[in-house]
């Protein structure tokens, strides 16, 4: 291939080997991070993962390339120096969110397709072994193999993702720039959790170890989990519910099945608000507008019902037990508990 | 009353039938590829399944089937490190996109003039629908299917659909297509494309409801509903290929028909008459499979070449699915004639010749014998 990433795409793909090659190449050693020239990019890396971890937002700002790449380094030596499992899956994530948003628009508004290609081959296939190619006839349209498609995506759980509500012809899934990039996010999230769990920090330069206490007693609360007992919930309930406990990303459709299941028995919308607080993208405004619309109390004003067992046998969200026996809707769980017991 | 002497005669009969097969046909057995990776599994006659078994070459395999003539064998569609553990240590390492086509799932018209009930506590077989045997008023009655021509030629059809779909939408092979008749009342398809070996249960669901036509979304054709009303909204990728191309063309629309969409909405009473109709078609033009085999990753299947104890015919590969014929080129039992007691009136057709068989004692070809006594229709006397 002819064309090089060029080292604007080293600013937005830190991640990538070429960002890792370019801090070999310079002879970076740890011990630099303490002259006073690398305050900047310490700070911005604080408050990339302040950013992330209290506001669940991804961090906008982008730099020269030379200050991105050690910013990614330093986000990842922290995320490691903090130590909580939580924070560095909400890290992942984000830093995958912040990927993902600048590959769209690189893949929106790249004229050239052979850039548009060297990037697809860059991150899909060099990262990832995905093969994913332009459409011949629409450059706008990019086409991933049926079977790359089907290990991923069935995991979404929305209809939308769904093989038969996608253009599928020939072996391939054609999808525009977002969905494409959107089939990458938990592998990206899962390469640069394993980017921190796998690095070895022997001597924590001076200036990073500062910023890590600081980091850690202003995120504290943000981190400690908040564990629900999930007692006489059916077990689809209990799943999420465990799931979130571990700070992993549930999709929307098992959000909403919780909110709905939580306001149905009588939950406050604000107690419901807390359940989605371990959530990795968790953002108190817009949780609690999403809970209280759920609730009937915006837009149209309709209650929204817990979604019947059969739907969520559909989106693979249902992990019935035998006591679930007879049921329809996990509403019902709990009155036939109790019918049982009494 | 049935005894289990009279079985135990029966069974027997139809023990040395198949081992006889076994003996004599040995080379219709495929060799599954990666052998030494799956489990094996069989069935006896009157006894329960052994399964966790692992075979390294043919000659292993035979050896059990010549020697305990097993009324049904199976082979799994997955590769093991550790075939012969228990399932929870075997170590999956993928396994083959599999399809079962069973004529019970097309609900044919035909079927209703073929089929017979048999009561399973004293053995009567009744030709016609009731709810319990008038002889010792037991309620459990099975059901025997005896297929037609008819009930061949629709699935046929099916399995054609079915291929078609796999090649032109999920770009398979043709020569990647292995099809198979069941032995009994389907057909099997064995898809030798390592590409779909690793996909797990929840891929292969949505494959299923691809290939079925379950789960369409209106907002894939182009309908959107908002709250004040049905927006018409072509998706970005278009309506050229695939579920899209082909509810386009049912519906006679293309990208730019935005107002004869809406008046088609308009016409089945708005979106949730739509979305009715929506669902009706894809479900109509889908293929009817089990989708319970197909998400199944750790099922054992039939094994082409071996013996099905439904009818005593193979199960075996179709090269040219037109030109074959199941009740000839999946009839390979012997012909020495013997004397069976028959519990029903039976029109059957096997190796080119028509059977009229009476409620009687009857002297039959083997091969006749034993398709009657595997439905359940008649006993050795």
């Amino acid at each position: 291939m002819s064309i090089k990433l060029g080292t604007s795409d080293l600013a937005k793909y830190s991640f990538l080997n070429e960002a890792s090659d370019y801090i070999r190449e310079t002879h970076f050693e740890f011990e630099e991070f303490n002259r006073p020239e690398m305050k900047h990019v310490i700070d911005r890396a604080a408050e990339r993962i302040e950013i992330e971890i209290t506001k669940g937002l991804v961090y906008e700002k982008l730099d020269k390339y030379e200050i991105e790449i050690l910013t990614f380094l330093v986000t990842l030596i922290i995320a490691k120096s903090i130590g909580s499992e939580s924070i560095l899956k909400k890290y992942s994530l984000f830093e995958a969110m912040r990927a993902e948003k600048y590959l769209t628009e690189d893949l929106r508004k790249e004229r050239n397709n052979e850039r548009k290609r060297l990037l697809l081959f860059k991150i899909f296939e060099d990262l990832f072994k995905i093969n994913v190619d332009l459409d011949s006839k629409d450059n706008n349209l990019f086409k991933v193999r049926v079977t790359d498609y089907l290990t991923r995506a069935p995991n979404f759980h929305e209809e939308e993702w769904k093989l038969i509500n996608r253009l599928v012809h020939n072996g391939y899934v054609y999808l525009d720039a977002d969905e494409t990039v959107r089939l990458i996010r938990s592998e990206l999230t899962s390469l640069i959790y394993s980017r921190v769990k796998t690095m070895t920090l022997s001597n924590l330069p001076e200036s990073i170890k500062a910023k890590v206490d600081d980091l850690r007693t202003k995120l504290k609360p943000h981190y400690e989990y908040r564990r629900y007992q999930p007692t006489h919930y059916p077990p689809c309930i209990k799943k999420a519910l465990e799931m979130m406990n571990r700070g992993e990303n549930l999709p929307h459709s098992a959000r909403l099945m919780l909110a709905t299941y939580m306001l149905a028995i009588g939950k406050s919308v604000d107690d419901i608000v807390i359940l989605f607080h371990n959530a990795p993208d968790y953002n108190e405004n817009i949780t609690k507008y999403q809970v209280e619309h759920l609730a009937g109390n915006r837009g149209s004003h309709t209650k929204y019902s817990v979604p019947s067992c059969e739907k969520l046998r559909n989106e693979n969200l249902c992990f019935a037990t035998e006591e679930c026996n007879g049921i329809t809707n996990p509403i019902q769980f709990r009155s036939k508990l109790f019918k049982k017991m009494t | 009353m049935i005894t289990s002497k009279d079985m135990d005669k029966s069974i027997a009969f139809i023990k040395s039938a198949f081992r006889q097969y076994y003996f004599k046909h040995s080379k219709n057995i495929d060799i599954p590829t990666r052998m030494e990776e799956r489990e094996f599994g069989y069935k006896q006659f009157s006894s329960g399944i052994v399964r966790h078994l692992s075979f390294r070459n043919i000659g292993e395999l035979l050896a059990i089937l010549i020697r305990e003539a097993p009324s049904d064998i199976y082979c799994s569609n997955a590769f093991y490190r550790f075939p012969t553990y228990p399932m929870q240590e075997k170590q999956w390492d993928g396994a083959d996109l599999i399809f079962d086509i069973d004529a019970k799932d097309l609900h044919l018209p035909c079927e209703q003039t073929h089929s017979y009930l048999l009561c399973i506590n004293c053995g009567e077989v009744l030709e016609r629908n009731v709810n319990s045997c008038p002889k010792c008023n037991f309620s459990k009655l099975n059901h025997i299917s005896i297929p037609c021509n008819k009930c061949m030629l629709s699935l046929k059809k099916e399995v054609m659909k079915l291929v078609n779909l796999l090649i032109t939408d999920l770009g398979i092979k043709k020569n990647c297509i292995e099809v198979y008749f069941s032995g009994n009342n389907g057909f099997h398809l064995h898809i030798l494309d390592n590409r779909f070996n690793t996909l797990d249960s929840q891929a292969r669901a949505d494959i299923v409801a691809y290939l079925m036509g379950i789960g369409m979304m209106t907002e894939s054709i182009g309908v959107r509903k908002r709250p004040e009303g049905i927006l018409i909204k072509f998706p970005k990728s278009g309506l050229s290929y695939g579920w899209r191309k082909r509810i386009a063309t049912k519906l006679g629309i293309d990208h730019m028909s935005t107002v004869k969409l809406n008046n088609l909405v308009q016409q089945k009473g708005g979106y949730d008459g739509f979305k009715e109709e929506l669902s009706r078609l894809t479900r109509e033009s889908g293929v009817r499979i089990d989708p319970n085999v197909t998400t199944d990753i750790h099922r054992i299947f039939r094994m082409p070449g071996t013996l099905n104890s439904k009818s005593g015919l193979t199960k075996i590969r179709c090269d040219d699915l037109e030109l074959f014929d199941p009740f000839i080129d999946a009839c390979l039992l012997g012909e020495n004639e013997v004397n069976v007691e028959v519990k029903a009136h039976v029109n059957l057709k096997l190796k080119g010749e028509s059977f009229k068989i009476k409620k009687q004692t009857e002297r039959l070809p083997l091969y006749v014998a034993v398709y009657l006594i595997c439905k359940g229709i008649a006993e050795l006397s």
